[in-house]
């Protein structure tokens, strides 16, 4: 026994001397002085960034839907335009809204309810008809939202007139005018829900999100870097990919993409991408940048090959960015027309995924799974 | 010298000792399990593990294991669940061991994704119980005259557990000699960095000191536990740090029951007095077992020399084979943390952080089309987080893939993988050969060559 204590002994030993040789190493001394301010991130994250873009959703869904009642009480080009542009302006906002997916999102179920596309114009044109539905079930949740007023407001092959017509003189106006004033309404509902979800005078939400700062599942971090990697990966698998035919052996499927009847699928990939490196970076819309998980990887000196993994994800941001801005035109048209071009697209947002996915979660120490569960 | 030696091992091995510390084993450890799967099934995981997925990935050479339909899985775990209590209660104690052994490790064998080094711990420990005399004394079975009280036996069925729990501490910490652990204390750095919040001592968590600390404490400690629990002077205090070491793992990192079934099971190691004051003190708790037991005479275990001899046998061959396993990775060339070639069932315990995304690619060779897998078709987040990182395991969900191809009708359909992994936060990078056709390939034992070699940088 003796023996074996005398062996422990010189293992301790042998680990104090290493533990100081190794003290040596420049860059194994820079430990940080003090620990990273997760909170302050939480902070900015929450009171730069998410509370503003729900409070700019919900503005451009008020004017969304007043929009929305001017064009129904009298369907003329003129209200469709003023329509069709509101419609725009807050399927963009949307971008900037729907990684936040917890919380009052979670419980409002936003991306189902709102952004589920392609959606299903038989069914919508059935519903519609029929003139009796309920909107509220999981079967619903691909004839509503931004992609059904996508469908009614600008078709398929259909001009202005064509669709002016169908809220006034179609023998099915009248219902149609009812179904496009339930759907919106819905979003608008919804975007104050979740406004008021956060507010601190309201659901305060905001309060929850900046007091769990640990990194375990169901934290703030855990939940955001979880929707973080999850979001990104709807925009290159839903938004890119598919349309792209990536899921369908190379065959373009253009009708797949976002927006496919207005067209401005890629504006609004563009969007969702800048929302996302705001994430990242803590940056607010008006390029106030705080702190974020760039500075967190910073902190902990997360490395990525000879480089900072910070520097290794900004970098691939901007290529992403830049891939994504050179797809000209629809892209239901630039996949069966330019699909190299998208492809160069498809081809960064994988690269950032795995950046995102694999590389910062593993160095942040969060888990990526939507079930809490042991490890060994 | 060694013949003297040897000669007084085999006299301190058979010497008759008080049974207390096996029994209180077979309560202890039947009281864990049945905490264990009352955890599991109040957290949802039984729907969230078994119900959900739509496949599984079965260990090699245990394709045949079916997985029940819901009713048949909540079945199977309330037989997991009543089992151990039995064990507990050491009732019809002969068969309760045998179904908890069965029961347990077919929930086990289901899905390799929940592989745990403490499940197999589990798993392997049952089936010793099922040969031990555990439940023949301060037992339901005594207490119904169901069978005769024993209460001594050879020291050497003790051993049997004890040597089971060495075996784990001793080579969890072999394990641990390994430059990233030693020298870069990873992963360590990366664990223990989000804990900075903890109460107390959290400032400290991001400490890169506290991370080599506690890398080389952890080797220490698992290294020679079980000696400092086998001597009688250092006893106490090896106890008190295996609390310590336990509530720290607990509290640091997910890791379930663990610490808890490790922190009782360690009792194992102290002599038959100290169980025999915890059993009476059970006792005047549970006066049902008190009566016609307060005065014992004793009564020493005796087996037929056949049996003895086989069962002497059956452990010595458990026993090998306990430490050639973790040795089998020397047969496979490359970085076993990162090829996994040889990594299970070794008590490599919360040892690499390792993290991956794979995108399968499918090719029709008749059309000359290819395009991705859309993953979340078939796997559940967790799955796939797990087979991101195991070789075996995307050759499985290649394999499974191809028939899914060709149900829809393509001829040779071609799968394969772009899958980036980065192992204790040295960067991402591919991990299997991206041109390998997986569906010309077949799990083996043989060196899966497809597997890309890791260059450090």
């Amino acid at each position: 026994m003796k023996k074996k204590i005398s062996i422990c002994l010189s293992l301790v030993c042998l680990s104090l001397f290493f533990s100081r040789c190794d003290k040596k190493k420049p860059e194994e001394e820079a430990s940080p002085e003090s620990s990273f301010d997760k909170s302050g991130m939480l902070a900015n994250i929450g009171d730069n960034l998410i509370i503003p873009a729900y409070a700019d959703f919900n503005t451009s869904a008020d004017s969304f839907q007043l929009s929305a009642n001017a064009f129904i009480s009298n369907p003329s080009h003129g209200s469709l335009d003023v329509l069709q542009s509101a419609f725009t302006k807050c399927y963009k906002k949307y971008q900037w809204i729907s990684t936040y997916e917890f919380g009052p999102a979670e419980t409002e179920f936003i991306r189902n309810s709102m952004n589920v596309f392609p959606c299903d114009t038989i069914e919508i044109n059935s519903k519609i008809a029929a003139a009796n539905y309920d909107l509220s079930t999981i079967a619903d949740i691909d004839v509503k939202g931004f992609p059904a007023v996508d469908y009614l407001l600008f078709g398929h092959h259909l001009n202005d007139t064509a669709i002016v017509s169908l809220f006034s003189t179609d023998a099915n106006a009248s219902n149609r005018k009812t179904y496009l004033s339930t759907i919106i309404s819905e979003i608008k509902n919804k975007a104050g829900i979740i406004y008021a979800g956060w507010q601190p005078n309201g659901g305060n939400y905001i309060s929850v999100f900046k007091n769990s700062t640990g990194s375990d599942v169901g934290s703030s971090i855990g939940l955001l870097v979880n929707q973080l990697c999850y979001d990104l990966e709807l925009l290159k698998n839903a938004r890119i990919a598919i349309p792209l035919g990536k899921r369908s052996l190379g065959v373009p499927l253009p009708e797949k993409s976002e927006a496919f009847y207005s067209g401005i699928s890629v504006s609004l990939a563009s969007e969702h991408l800048n929302s996302l490196e705001n994430v990242y970076l803590g940056r607010s819309k008006q390029n106030v940048d705080g702190l974020g998980f760039d500075n967190y990887l910073n902190h902990i000196d997360a490395r990525y090959f000879s480089g900072t993994l910070d520097a290794a994800i900004k970098s691939k941001f901007s290529a992403a960015k830049s891939k994504l801005s050179l797809i000209t035109g629809r892209l239901s048209d630039a996949v069966i027309s330019n699909p190299a071009t998208v492809d160069a697209a498809y081809m960064e947002l994988q690269q950032l995924v795995v950046l995102l996915k694999v590389d910062m979660t593993s160095a942040l120490g969060v888990s990526i799974t939507y079930v809490d569960n042991d490890g060994d | 010298m060694i013949t003297q030696r040897i000669s007084n091992l085999r006299s301190r091995l058979t010497e008759q000792v008080h049974i207390a510390p096996l029994s209180l084993f077979r309560v202890l450890f039947g009281l864990m399990m049945f905490a264990s799967v009352l955890r599991f099934w109040l957290k949802g995981w039984i729907t969230e593990l078994y119900v959900k997925p739509q496949f599984f990935f079965k260990y090699y050479g245990f394709e045949w294991v079916e997985v029940p339909n819901e009713q048949g899985l909540y079945f199977l775990f309330a037989l997991v669940a009543i089992s151990s209590l039995f064990v507990m209660l050491g009732l019809f104690y002969r068969i309760s061991s045998v179904a908890f052994f069965l029961s347990f490790t077919y929930v086990e064998l289901l899905d390799k994704t929940n592989y745990l080094n403490h499940y197999y711990f589990v798993s392997i420990v049952a089936l010793l119980m099922i040969f031990l005399p555990a439940g023949k004394y301060f037992s339901l079975d005594v207490r119904l005259r169901l069978t005769q009280k024993i209460t001594h036996v050879q020291r050497w069925l003790i051993v049997v557990i004890q040597l089971q729990l060495g075996i784990v501490y001793f080579f969890a910490g072999l394990a641990k000699l390994n430059y990233d652990w030693l020298i870069n204390a990873q992963p360590l750095r990366i664990w223990l960095q989000p804990h900075t919040d903890m109460p107390v001592i959290g400032f400290l968590m991001d400490k890169i000191w506290l991370a080599y600390f506690f890398s080389w404490f952890g080797a220490v400690y698992d290294l020679t536990i079980p000696f400092f629990l086998l001597n009688k002077r250092t006893r106490y205090f090896a106890y008190a740090t295996v609390i310590a070491f336990h509530v720290l793992t607990a509290i640091l990192f997910p890791i379930g029951m663990f610490p808890y079934v490790m922190i009782v099971s360690t009792l194992i190691f102290f002599p038959a007095q100290f169980h025999l004051k915890i059993i009476a003190i059970l006792r005047s708790i549970f006066t049902f077992f008190k009566s016609g037991e307060s005065d014992e005479p004793s009564v020493a275990l005796v087996f037929r020399p056949t049996v003895k001899k086989i069962l002497i046998s059956l452990f010595v061959i458990h026993f090998i084979f306990q430490v050639i396993i973790p040795f089998r990775f020397l047969l496979y060339p490359g970085n076993l943390f990162w090829t996994e070639q040889g990594f299970r069932f070794s008590w490599r315990v919360m040892l690499i952080e390792k993290a991956g995304k794979a995108f399968f690619h499918v090719r029709d060779p008749d059309s000359n089309r290819e395009g991705e897998v859309m993953m979340n078709n078939y796997l559940t987040p967790n799955q796939e987080k797990m087979m991101a990182t195991q070789p075996d395991m995307i050759l499985q969900y290649a394999r499974f893939l191809e028939k899914k191809y060709e149900e829809t009708g393509m001829r040779d359909p071609q799968i394969t993988v772009e899958s980036y992994v980065t192992l204790n936060g040295k960067g991402s990078r591919l991990f299997i050969n991206r041109y390998v056709d997986l569906t010309r390939i077949n799990d083996s034992f043989t060196n899966k060559w497809w597997i890309l070699p890791l260059e450090e940088k």
